[in-house]
């Protein structure tokens, strides 16, 4: 046994005077006059002398009184134990703001720690860790948590151990403590809140963290912890191949379209002239998204709008003006409604796109000078996307009939043809386009760009020619690099994706993700006649005239034999 | 912490009770062929017989192996005050190899005031961890290993299951491992040369019978009366519970005609409800703190109507919750994809859907119909409630309209949903009728 004792450091003294000395000095930074060790009172929220009362709670948040009230009969009286609570429901019903309100109220401390921001184990640990110890990253600790901890075995250890100070401390300090302070302990109990919980699933595809953090109340066996979870997917969706004993289940159900009216009412100036807005807009937009965020965002443009006949804000309306302004307003509800969700999400590029061009949409209300809208991207760009997206909707097959001025009229008789009488082919076709867009090899899409761009030359200005750099009579050399710089940027912009390399050929396939609305717009802001060319937009096709490309192309850069194009 | 109300003070005290699972299993562990006698039986002759022991404990979840097995080790540590050292284990947090031995030797080094080194390496914590066991047999000191979540030690390659129970194969060494898991076959994976030295013992939990629950029952909700609690508002409490002979016979009368709530058949009823869906105690616990925290704290009574809405606050329906959130735009592209999948399309994705929501918009003339950017978001909404799902995980870099999806919820549910929807339009359930 004395060989083991030898190389080991003393472990525990590190640890004590580790937890002691940051935890002190980060309270002599911040308040500079008491210098006591952690205590719970030190994780409460909300000022001292602050009080929010139990019906200021309930007054805030419309709706949610049920709810509320459940959580407060779980979360108990003071110093009682509870089993670990799961609160649940769609995004934006108020699951964090509800239970932090609710400890604002109750003046316990609380540990809240989000998944989202914690975004792997080692991050969500520390930060439960530091919280715990009231350890602040800054500068004099070189932004370090209190304790570096990854592993899970780690976690439980440094949690037990800070738990068992906190509590020891303030067991010790209550007299004391409660005396200098308002007055009124926080009780002995310590709240674990891990909000997004869903995110959870994604890491290690769950199959560590999601166990541990439901089974921790039984890990720790400490009466002290009230653990809460906070997730917008059900507790139906969290698989675990190993179990727990579930949380206890709250359940906070999106906002009724009366509980909407009583949300939409709180904090206007002028609650007469809103209620009479809110009754003409809530129904139908309610039959879209009952989300709060949503319909606020909607709302607030539609509200000046509404308010545009008006001189005088603060007016009272009676039933004659309101009858007036719902006759001026009615002929934009439905546009609006179509119009709802301008706010992007994160999770596809296109639609920030699309964002931008609503807000160019709004601010020229609606008179459709379309060379308004810029997409800020060079005009070789804007054809090597329109090019991408015909070589994504047209399978390659097509390519000759396309291009090919003697193809192009067979085409055409065959569309006759499938329109009348081969249904079934053209939906298992269509089906075929609905499905993915196809993918392409880059000597497809250049061959494509390279046509669409010399048909495109004809109403192409003359300081198109210049900037773009696309003119086909430039030196061929810089054509294609420029062309191959514009693909990258493409592909990083993610408005083209690389798919997997085919096997057979290695090379790497490229897919167009743009839109046909987006594709048709930037069809548009170039002149270029988008609809002759894809036949998933039914449009009638076009006369033919052909051209040849390859004048003055080196033949290696087209791979095909030379593509004869439509104007 | 003195408090001056009584009721508050009741609902900490009951509270406390439900927390505690040790408390529960308490009540349950008196017979004399209860699995915690077993236990403390096996577990106390091999001390004091001086000899290695290996014991597995399975059952479901919740069926209260550790808290049987923390109340013998606490009976066990008062009984042979310096002769056990326990050391205990979770698969959750130890499984592999390396991070167990080092847990090993922290809390040998803590029980026995060693000083632990964090940098000491997998095969000094191993030989360690053989000395001290070698070590404490000399001293006929018995060191019991818990090993929770027996099953997760044994994914890998068994090599802490096999040092330890080839460490126990010495006549010197003196040790008890008892393994705990919820999964009936944990023996049947381990690895031959460990299962090979494994004593085969396995006590099974089963979920306790009626009369057991009946006594839970009363051992959890009945408040002791020898308590600081005031005499009369203990007996107010115990007997709207239950006829109690030494309570008042005046205030007997008066709940006479109220009845008690443990003997009420409707109780009975709701008890065996939930029983039927969750048997274990754990469960059972779970779902009285549910009642309790809705006690009354006006009049400080546990009413059968806590029980009720516990019983439906617990057993919830997400599914059809998260249909009844949905806006009348969504449900019409569920019931889209619905009739898609009627159609035996194996496969379809956003345009699809789309192109449905056209056809029923163009063959019945509905107020619903929205631009496609809105139904893209309203596809994104149900992505997000999970109602729908991506068919399959790979093609998540390509944009949302174009991967393939499919309903996460069975039609059945979503009539149901539909059933339950406060305004649903009527169109829709025809639309959904239709196809079948």
């Amino acid at each position: 046994m004395g060989k083991e004792e030898s190389p080991k450091t003393t472990r525990r003294t590190t640890r004590s005077s580790a937890l002691a000395t940051p935890s002190k000095n980060v309270v002599e930074e911040t308040k500079a006059s008491s210098s006591h060790p952690p205590t719970l009172s030190d994780l409460v929220l909300g000022e001292k002398g602050e009080s929010f009362s139990a019906d200021d709670l309930l007054s805030s948040f419309p709706g949610r009184r049920n709810q509320i009230l459940e959580l407060l009969r779980l979360l108990g009286p003071q110093n009682s134990p509870m089993f670990p609570v799961f609160v649940y429901g769609g995004t934006s019903t108020g699951k964090t703001s509800i239970v932090v309100e609710t400890f604002r109220h109750l003046k316990r401390p609380l540990v809240y720690s989000s998944c989202l921001t914690c975004y792997n184990p080692r991050i969500l640990f520390e930060s439960v860790l530091n919280q715990l110890f009231l350890h602040r990253k800054n500068a004099a600790n070189g932004y370090s948590s209190a304790k570096r901890c990854e592993s899970p075995s780690d976690f439980v250890n440094f949690l037990r151990d800070a738990l068992v100070s906190i509590l020891v401390n303030t067991k010790g300090n209550s007299g004391k403590v409660t005396s200098k302070r308002s007055g009124k302990s926080n009780g002995n109990m310590i709240y674990l809140v891990f909000d997004n919980l869903e995110r959870l699933r994604g890491w290690d595809k769950g199959s560590t963290i999601l166990p541990l953090l439901f089974n921790l109340y039984d890990i720790l066996k400490m009466p002290e912890v009230g653990l809460i979870f906070i997730s917008s997917a059900s507790p139906d969706t969290y698989y675990s191949n190993m179990g727990y004993v579930e949380p206890i289940p709250l359940y906070l159900p999106d906002y009724t379209q009366d509980d909407l009216q009583k949300i939409f009412m709180r904090n206007q100036a002028n609650k007469k002239l809103y209620s009479s807005f809110l009754s003409v807009v809530l129904r139908p937009f309610c039959r879209i998204t009952r989300r709060v965020d949503e319909l606020s965002s909607a709302f607030s443009p539609l509200f000046t709008k509404y308010c545009e006949p008006i001189t005088d804000l603060n007016v009272v309306p009676n039933k004659e003006t309101n009858q007036r302004l719902y006759n001026f307003f009615r002929p934009h509800i439905a546009p609006a409604l179509n119009e709802t969700f301008k706010v992007s999400s994160q999770q596809s590029p296109e639609v920030e796109v699309k964002e931008r061009k609503g807000k160019g949409g709004t601010k020229k209300s609606r008179d459709f000078e379309v060379e308004e809208l810029d997409f800020h991207m060079p005009t070789s760009a804007k054809y090597l996307l329109i090019a991408a997206f015909l070589a994504s909707r047209n399978p390659a097959t097509l390519d000759s009939s396309l291009f090919d001025s003697t193809g192009g009229s067979n085409n055409r008789k065959r569309k006759r043809k499938l329109s009348d009488k081969s249904m079934e082919q053209k939906e298992t076709a269509e089906q075929e386009l609905l499905l993915n867009p196809g993918s392409f090899p880059m000597e497809r899409l250049l061959a494509i760009f390279q046509c669409i761009t010399s048909v495109g030359e004809g109403p192409l200005d003359e300081e198109e020619q210049e900037d773009g750099g696309l003119g086909i009579q430039d030196v061929n050399g810089g054509l294609m690099s420029d062309v191959l710089l514009q693909l990258s940027s493409l592909c990083s912009a993610n408005f083209i994706v690389t798919g997997g390399s085919c096997p057979l050929e290695g090379s790497t396939r490229y897919r167009s993700t743009v839109s046909e609305d987006m594709a048709l717009k930037v069809a548009r802001s170039i002149k270029f006649p988008l609809s002759n060319w894809d036949n998933t937009i039914e449009h009638k096709f076009q006369t033919v005239s052909w051209c040849q490309v390859s004048a003055g192309l080196p033949s290696n850069n087209c791979s095909k034999p030379p593509i004869r194009v439509t104007s | 912490m003195a408090r001056e109300n009584p009721t508050e003070n009741a609902l900490c005290l009951l509270r406390t009770r439900l927390c505690d699972p040790n408390f529960a299993f308490k009540a349950l562990s008196h017979s004399d062929d209860s699995n915690y006698s077993k236990l403390k039986f096996l577990v106390s002759s091999s001390i004091t017989e001086a000899c290695n022991n290996s014991i597995l404990l399975l059952g479901p979840r919740g069926s209260g192996k550790i808290a049987v097995l923390e109340l013998v080790l606490s009976d066990l540590l008062q009984e042979f005050p310096d002769m056990i050292s326990v050391i205990r284990l979770s698969g959750l947090l130890h499984s592999s190899d390396n991070c167990a031995f080092k847990e090993i030797a922290r809390q040998l080094c803590v029980e026995h005031q060693l000083v632990f080194s964090r940098m000491a390496s997998f095969d000094d914590n191993s030989q360690f961890m053989i000395a001290m066991l070698r070590e404490c047999g000399l001293a006929h000191k018995t060191i019991i290993f818990v090993l929770d979540e027996f099953d997760l030690f044994a994914l890998g390659k068994q090599r802490l299951l096999y040092s330890l129970l080839d460490a126990m194969q010495s006549v010197t060494s003196q040790a008890v491992v008892i393994g705990v898991s919820s999964r009936l076959d944990a023996d049947m994976l381990l690895d031959k040369r460990v299962r090979s030295r494994f004593s085969h013992r396995k006590l099974l939990f089963l979920p306790p019978a009626y009369e057991d629950v009946q006594r839970l029952l009363e051992h959890i909700l009945l408040l002791p009366t020898d308590s600081s609690f005031p005499p009369d508002y203990v007996i107010a409490f115990n007997a709207k519970l239950q006829y109690s002979s030494r309570s008042d016979p005046s205030a007997c009368k008066v709940l006479d005609i109220l009845q008690t709530i443990l003997a009420d058949e409707r109780f009975k009823e709701i008890i065996n409800t939930y029983l039927n869906l969750d048997s274990t105690v754990k469960h059972l616990l779970r779902y009285l703190f549910r009642a309790v925290s809705d006690m009354d704290l006006e009049s400080g009574m546990l009413s059968l109507e806590n029980f009720k809405t516990a019983l439906s606050n617990i057993q919830r329906h997400p599914k059809l919750e998260c249909i009844k959130d949905c806006s009348v735009l969504e449900l019409y592209i569920l019931v889209c994809m619905k009739r898609l999948e009627v159609k035996e399309q194996n496969s379809y994705n956003f345009n699809a859907v789309m192109k449905e929501y056209k056809s029923i918009h163009d063959s019945v003339k509905t107020a619903d119909y929205f631009a496609r950017n809105v139904c893209l978001r309203a596809f994104e909404h149900l992505l997000q409630r999970e109602l729908i799902g991506f068919a399959d995980n790979r093609g998540q870099n390509q944009s949302i309209e174009f991967s393939p999806v499919k309903l996460l919820i069975s039609s059945h549910e979503l009539h149901q949903g539909m059933k339950s929807y406060g305004s649903c339009p009527a169109i829709l359930q025809q639309l959904m009728d239709r196809q079948k």
